[in-house]
């Protein structure tokens, strides 16, 4: 990756400020489509070694279900919820206003009305982190997967893998009121999109505090 | 028994990406693949074998771990797999994982290159392939037993294969 004349703690700092301001974003856009229920929270944005990575975000043997929204231009990068399968169950459900049945697959509206809610918080995330960096970052239509995390968290990393050992990974989690949910969001830039953020947190003014 | 969505599963260590770990019966090597090859040589009959969790075909000079090309990883696990004894003569491969896990293919179509890098090195270096379980667009927990010699593969709506 390409140096700075920034040290490490304003880097951070500076870094930490972008993604919140998407994460607030995508909270705000959250909270709507659910009726003030749920709510999302920056928990890190850091760099991880290639060979740790899948511990660290304890994405090891776990089964998940998953929206995936890439943005496949060569500033882009992947946006990836994983949800437990039952709550995500339970979420796509109350926003179709069914009782969820476990003992049937997903149907067509459930994975719809889930695919629907990474989009409308996929888009706020990404909408914010564009305008922060002054690029554009439009996402292909959501895909709804249920497979091992960390196997899809593999092709989202590639083009960070070919050129460097330590991946830019931003996660944030999810609440419902005190509650924390065994939901992520993550989101893991190109080369080219790690490129644009290091130029904008070089120019940004000091950062403002975030909550 | 198909695999079903859980909610959780046992804390292992798994081998990840880029990572090697040499293992003798009557341990197992375990790891979760998407795009990745995992590439085992195992030695029959001292029943100790290796598995390298490959992420791109070639390093062309890039740094990296041993474990995260293909054309590294090899001569890497030969050398791992020699100081216990297993010499190149005796060894055997079998290789799973490949996949294209999501999105639009790109011109690189990573899981089929990473398949191609690994048979090709494994031609080169004389190591018969016996088995191989790759492609497809599902991730795969693997798990390797050393003392059986077999690959057990799990794959999301499917039944557990065995190669």
């Amino acid at each position: 990756m390409s140096g700075t004349a920034l040290d490490i703690e304003t880097r951070q700092k500076r870094l930490y400020s972008l993604f919140s301001t998407a994460t607030r974003e995508a909270s705000e856009a959250m909270s709507r489509w659910t009726g003030g229920d749920v709510s999302l929270t920056l928990d890190e944005v850091q760099e991880i070694s290639l060979d740790e990575i899948t511990e660290q975000l304890e994405l090891q043997e776990e089964l998940l279900t998953m929206v995936v929204l890439s943005i496949e231009e060569e500033v882009g990068g992947e946006l990836i919820l994983t949800f437990d399968d039952i709550n995500g169950r339970r979420l796509a459900a109350s926003l179709i206003g069914r009782q969820p049945d476990f003992e049937q697959a997903w149907s067509a509206l459930e994975t719809s009305a889930l695919c629907e809610t990474g989009n409308i918080l996929g888009c706020a995330y990404l909408n914010a982190l564009a305008e922060s960096v002054g690029i554009d970052l439009i996402p292909s239509p959501p895909q709804f997967i249920q497979d091992y995390g960390a196997s899809v968290l593999q092709q989202a990393l590639l083009t960070q893998a070919m050129v460097t050992d330590d991946i830019m990974i931003a996660r944030t989690g999810f609440t419902r009121g005190e509650q924390e949910l065994d939901w992520s969001v993550f989101f893991i830039p190109t080369v080219p999109a790690r490129e644009a953020f290091e130029t904008m947190l070089v120019a940004a003014p000091e950062a403002k505090s975030t909550t | 028994m198909s695999t079903q969505l859980k909610p959780s599963t046992p804390k292992r260590k798994l081998i990840g990406m880029g990572q090697i770990s040499v293992e003798a019966a009557p341990e197992c090597l375990h790891s979760v693949l998407g795009s990745c090859i995992g590439l085992v040589l195992y030695h029959p009959r001292l029943h100790v074998a290796a598995l390298g969790h490959i992420v791109l075909p070639v390093s062309a000079g890039r740094s990296g771990s041993p474990g995260k090309f293909a054309d590294t990883a090899l001569p890497h696990m030969l050398n791992l797999l020699g100081q216990r004894g297993a010499n190149r003569a005796g060894l055997k491969a079998k290789i799973t994982g490949g996949s294209e896990m999501f999105g639009k293919p790109g011109p690189l179509k990573i899981g089929a290159a990473n398949t191609e890098a690994v048979t090709t090195a494994l031609e080169a270096a004389g190591i018969p392939l016996i088995a191989s379980h790759v492609g497809g667009n599902k991730g795969r927990r693997v798990c390797f037993d050393c003392a059986t010699e077999q690959l057990i593969i799990e794959i999301i709506g499917q039944e557990k294969e065995v190669i």
